[in-house]
């Protein structure tokens, strides 16, 4: 089966080919036009900006990712569009364009979850052994924009057991680099300036709260962590010189960052625990971040060995097309198609049973 | 009105009471740097509508829409965001402003002090809330 995947959500235009044959899955081609750059000015994405510049982009990356893959868009089996959630604005381009295609070719529809994508990113450009994946899952999804965990019992078989209650990890990340001048996006740029920190011993013992670290449920809390860097900063700033600043900002970017790792690996292993999984998956822009990769990795290895991790190829953790097309697939093998007509983006899109 | 919160807890309930005087179709500007308690407000109005959703930052996708089933005269609470620098046309084209001044909508907006002049010359009643971080637990909330 060669399924078309078209992903719009948020500032990343993405098509992509994907190959499905008995559940196992080749990305053949895998085109992203990113707008990172643009929207870096404003410190986030701004949806107007984003829409234009999908509109502009979207039939172009359509078909870069056929002429990669040397496939003819007559060839293609299904399209699967990313129908939500995200911003509508930039949701609305992807699902106006795969419908078009799907009425104007025949060729059935699928809508796929942005999360739901997340989650089948772990298979993009992997063998066949390594997409094997058992049941029940617990899944972590982190971005700019969501911080679940999900139980999968099956393929297409979700369960929200945790999200965060206020900020999205990403968003806490993106607030805090602003706060500390770090830049956009935040991920990288705290992640980057932690790294700077030559040795881990603390000079300015700089402590931060694990908000919700101990409750009892699955859920996370980031919006009282992102005002605990704003008054520590602001301290630092009144009390150190120039030279001393900057080591303490990279000390605050190491407890910082320790910090939202602790909570997202902590209630992960905890869901996971609880549901005895036997995959754990990582999923989301946040899960290229390389400390929390490395500590969910021991995490895995030293609470639960005989559960497997499952975490996305680096360039598969951002927004791609190629997920959505690998979450279509589950849905094409349902017949889960829906017609061009009664397709609508949902940017509040809950996944849920 | 000048109000002085101690805690997390103390800024939700003076949302709750904000609620109740709330009689549809205001928009509500909230004011302040990240971190002051804007969003931990709104949760406060959502208990204060009894909706039994959490309310998560609308950040990222702008605005968010939450169904109210226990108000005989308002039905939606919208929260929108503006932090990225969001202007009215930008708030048009998601659709945010068709909510603004409809009887069974109130409309809380983050960083919405930009939206002033559109809202006074539009006629649709707004109030301003100005939230001032005092230190790491003190807030001090100004209702005009």
């Amino acid at each position: 089966m060669i399924i078309l995947g078209i992903e719009t959500s948020c500032d990343e235009t993405a098509a992509s080919i994907v190959r499905a044959d008995n559940g196992c899955f080749q990305v053949v081609s895998n085109v992203v036009a990113s707008q990172v750059k643009t929207h870096a000015k404003y410190g986030g994405v701004v949806p107007e900006v984003a829409a234009r510049l999908h509109i502009q982009k979207i039939l172009p990356i359509i078909e870069s990712a056929l002429e990669n893959a040397k496939v003819k868009i007559e060839n293609v089996d299904c399209i699967a569009v990313c129908a939500g959630p995200g911003l509508m604005s930039s949701l609305l381009i992807g699902v106006e364009t795969a419908k078009t295609l799907a009425m104007v070719l025949h060729k059935p529809l699928i809508r796929t979850n942005h999360i739901e994508g997340h989650l089948y990113s772990v298979f993009a450009g992997k063998n066949d052994a390594e997409q094997k994946i058992r049941f029940p899952a617990i899944a972590l999804v982190v971005s700019g924009g969501h911080s679940q965990i999900i139980l999968m019992k099956d393929f297409l078989k979700y369960k929200l057991i945790g999200e965060t209650r206020d900020d999205a990890a990403g968003e806490a990340f993106d607030k805090a680099a602003k706060i500390m001048d770090l830049g956009y996006p935040g991920g990288p740029a705290i992640s980057n300036e932690a790294d700077k920190l030559d040795g881990r011993t603390s000079e300015f013992n700089i402590k931060l709260p694990r908000p919700m670290l101990n409750s009892d449920n699955f859920n996370f809390s980031f919006s009282g962590l992102k005002t605990a860097v704003l008054y520590k900063w602001r301290d630092l700033k009144l009390s150190l010189n120039k030279k001393q600043l900057e080591r303490a900002r990279r000390e605050l970017a190491v407890e910082f960052q320790n910090a939202v790792v602790e909570c997202l690996v902590s209630k992960t292993m905890r869901a996971a625990q609880a549901n005895k999984a036997k995959t754990i998956v990582l999923g989301g822009g946040v899960s290229a971040n390389k400390a929390l990769r490395e500590s969910l990795e021991s995490a895995v290895a030293e609470e639960l060995p005989r559960a497997k991790l499952l975490t996305p190829l680096m360039e598969m953790t951002g927004d791609n097309a190629a997920m959505i097309a690998i979450a279509g697939y589950f849905h094409a093998k349902g017949k889960d198609f829906i017609v061009p007509e009664e397709l609508t983006a949902d940017p509040n899109w809950e996944l849920v049973e | 009105m000048k109000i002085i919160t101690k805690s997390e807890k103390g800024t939700i309930m003076q949302g709750k009471k904000f609620a109740a005087r709330l009689k549809g179709g205001e928009v509500i500007l909230l004011v302040g740097d990240l971190g002051a308690g804007k969003t931990t407000f709104v949760k406060g109005v959502a208990v204060g509508f009894d909706l039994r959703k959490n309310i998560t930052s609308p950040t990222f996708v702008i605005m968010k829409i939450y169904k109210i089933s226990k108000h005989l005269k308002i039905k939606n609470l919208i929260h929108i965001d503006t932090y990225r620098g969001l202007d009215i046309n930008d708030l048009e084209n998601i659709g945010a402003l068709e909510y603004f001044g409809r009887d069974d909508c109130v409309c809380f907006v983050e960083w919405g002090a930009g939206l002033e002049d559109y809202l006074r010359k539009g006629k649709i009643r707004m109030k301003k809330i100005k939230f001032n971080d005092l230190d790491e637990n003190t807030r001090e909330i100004i209702i005009t």
